[in-house]
């Protein structure tokens, strides 16, 4: 096993990452940016190292900084997290070449999913069903309208080296497909450094179901089961749970074996999901290979009681897989909220600033993934994720329930997130009922913050503020801010204010 | 205690209320809508109130001069004026005005300008990619009209409230 780890990421992703060397007795290296001097993952890691100025192709992307890092610490191998250079089929064979361990798969099993065209080949030939669409990368326009034509619109452009909904648009109409192309290349670009595009049917109102595989170096290879990420904005997903409220047992077991199929057939070790499209007839279709620990990772912990952190540097020291598939069980039910710097009031836009007060939520079966403190000022420079909120109860009723409160307790004032927003998706009956699909949110959440909950709310934040004003605390309150809020668990000042407000 | 006059600006949105506290129960009237609700304290940042049979925990922290606060969900930034100074606000800057000063909402790079100085524009139009988060972000307008300025070129770094765009709002929309 490992002695020490460097982890080349940032944000919860980093802290999970940590958590886990802590519980194996590993020592933890962060490394980070300028802009994250003050980051949580850096205070939480044994040591840390600084990779230079906040761009993301100055640090978190800058392969030599981060063997260098490595090299200067000492530590044997790099967990990569997700995004950055997770997929990075060309940072593995470097690491390889250094003789560190590249917690992840095989490089040549991470190049060969990484190519979306070259990937949707592979499984194919392996019996894996795919999507319609083109078989190679263009340059041509024409190439582009005919491939349109012959898969019938609405098609999907998609990037070629893409993740994350980067560089993916939906065209409806020949008219809006030049447009979208240049769009999703320019995105693809700055993304992945890889402008390269295709085109594919676009399955309409799909389900998107993964599969979670973890694989040892000599191919044994089990499945987790699925994780239902159906919930998504602009090609992102935000909200996602296991089990997925739309798999018989029979779907889902065969869901399962063809995960293990394709990635036996890539040839991949270490953990990574089988995405797919789920259409209303229950046909499933082959999305893509996730190389990576993903996001959404906990609720697959919570629900089978494994730890794929833990699972992940097990496997890349060279251990035998221990799971066996007949011993892997889901049990109950887990959701997971996506917490976002970002304002639903405004369409998302990104809300950068400092947290000017945090309160997380606990209880039973609640979980809090957080990269942030109160008082941590949250850099423009990368993906706006603050947090993950995952619970788990015995059904889904429960998880629902359990989420709804638990996010209203997940109180961020400051900046803007997306807590509020995601407890009324909980709430919403369609979602309730399990039957979201990927077109909920546009469907009926696109004019969110504008209704009569909204005016009440304002109503109430205003009676608050005049609450403050009688009770003179708006002005000689002017401490509430940061030191403030040290003194509110003193029971003295608490119950003096009270009787204060209720003697006048 | 007799009624209170106050003046607030939440999210730039001026609103007059009158607020009285008898009691432990709170009574703001604003115009003739009239909200009642028993408040308990429960820290120097929380306060519960409960009205109409339902409870709210309200959160709330003054950051430099203004209130953040924090109910069923949403967020907003409450600040307190002087009743009668008729004191300007950040709320009171459009509204009135023929010009619409499209400000980036967050700092980021500019990677498109999809107008030019004299085009005429429609409500809800793209004006402006930025990139921020590493997300393209369309910046619209909200009024039809003719873009009379762009302050800003492609590949620029700008600031969150940079202006970026003027737009004349035509007489017909608004």
């Amino acid at each position: 096993m490992f002695s020490k780890i460097l982890i080349a990421n940032r944000g919860e992703i980093a802290v999970r990452v940590i958590r886990a060397c802590r519980e194996m007795g590993i020592s933890s290296v962060a490394v980070y940016s300028e802009a994250d001097a003050a980051s949580l993952h850096v205070r939480m890691a044994d040591e840390a190292v600084p990779i230079g100025p906040p761009p993301a192709a100055d640090s978190y992307l800058h392969m030599e900084k981060i063997i260098a890092a490595a090299r200067a610490s000492g530590a044997e191998a790099i967990h990569p997290g997700y995004g950055f250079l997770a997929e990075n089929a060309a940072f593995a064979r470097r690491c390889e070449r250094e003789g560190l361990v590249f917690i992840g798969p095989n490089s040549a099993a991470l190049a060969l999913v990484g190519d979306k065209v070259r990937a949707r080949q592979t499984v194919e030939k392996a019996g894996v069903p795919i999507i319609p669409g083109m078989n190679a990368v263009s340059v041509s326009p024409g190439e582009f309208r005919d491939a349109a034509l012959a898969l019938g619109y609405p098609v999907m452009v998609k990037a070629s080296a893409g993740g994350g909904g980067k560089g993916m648009r939906v065209v409806g109409e020949e008219a809006a497909l030049g447009p979208a192309l240049e769009a999703s290349r320019r995105e693809a670009e700055s993304a992945f450094g890889d402008g390269s595009v295709y085109l594919e049917k676009c399955i309409e109102e799909p389900r998107h179901v993964e599969i979670q595989v973890l694989a040892d170096r000599a191919g044994r290879t089990v499945h987790l089961f699925e994780r239902e990420c159906s919930v998504q904005r602009r090609h992102q997903k935000i909200l996602e749970e296991a089990p997925s409220p739309a798999l018989t047992p029979e779907l889902r077991a065969q869901m399962g074996e063809t995960a293990v199929r394709a990635m036996r057939a890539a040839g991949y070790d270490n953990a990574g999901t089988v995405e797919f499209l789920l259409d209303r007839d229950g046909r499933f279709y082959f999305l893509e290979v996730n190389a990576r620990l993903q996001v959404e990772h906990p609720t697959t912990e919570l629900v089978t009681g494994v730890d794929l952190v833990r699972q992940q540097i097990r496997l890349a020291s060279g251990a035998d897989l221990a799971l066996r598939q007949e011993d892997i069980r889901q049990n109950g039910h887990a959701i997971e909220c996506r917490i976002y710097a970002e304002d639903p009031r405004t369409g998302f836009l990104p809300s950068a600033g400092r947290i000017a007060y945090l309160r997380e939520p606990q209880g039973p079966g609640v979980r809090f993934d957080s990269g942030v403190y109160e008082g941590f000022e949250v850099p423009v420079h990368y993906d706006p994720i603050l947090a993950k909120l995952i619970v788990w109860a015995e059904d889904r009723e429960s998880a629902c329930r359990r989420m709804a409160v638990a996010l209203g307790d997940c109180v961020i004032l400051g900046i803007h997130t997306t807590a509020g927003f995601l407890r009324d998706v909980v709430r919403h009956p369609e979602f309730r009922a399990g039957r979201a699909t990927t077109s909920l949110i546009s469907k009926y959440f696109s004019s969110w913050g504008a209704g009569e909950a909204d005016d009440e709310a304002k109503r109430l934040a205003l009676a608050a503020a005049a609450y403050e004003a009688l009770t003179g605390k708006s002005e000689a309150g002017g401490r509430a801010g940061r030191d403030g809020r040290k003194d509110a668990s003193s029971p003295w000042l608490t119950m003096g204010r009270w009787r204060a407000g209720e003697g006048s | 205690m007799s009624p209170r006059a106050l003046e607030f600006l939440i999210d730039g949105e001026p609103r007059r209320v009158s607020a009285e506290l008898a009691g432990g129960t709170l009574v703001l009237k604003e115009g003739d809508r009239v909200l009642e609700a028993a408040v308990r304290r429960i820290s120097a940042s929380e306060l519960l109130f409960r009205t109409g049979g339902r409870t709210f925990r309200v959160h709330l922290v003054r950051d430099g001069g203004r209130t953040l606060v924090a109910v069923d969900g949403r967020e907003f930034t409450v600040n307190e004026r002087c009743p009668g100074t008729g004191r300007p606000g950040e709320g009171d800057e459009q509204g009135a005005e023929s010009v619409l000063r499209v400000k980036s909402p967050m700092p980021g790079t500019v990677t498109k300008i999809a107008v030019a100085e004299g085009d005429k524009v429609r409500k809800y139009q793209t004006l402006v990619i930025v990139e921020a988060m590493k997300m393209e972000n369309e910046i619209k307008t909200v009024c039809d009209g003719t873009v009379t300025k762009i302050h800003v070129a492609v590949g620029e770094t700008v600031d969150a409230e940079r202006p970026l765009v003027e737009v004349e709002k035509s007489a017909v929309s608004s």
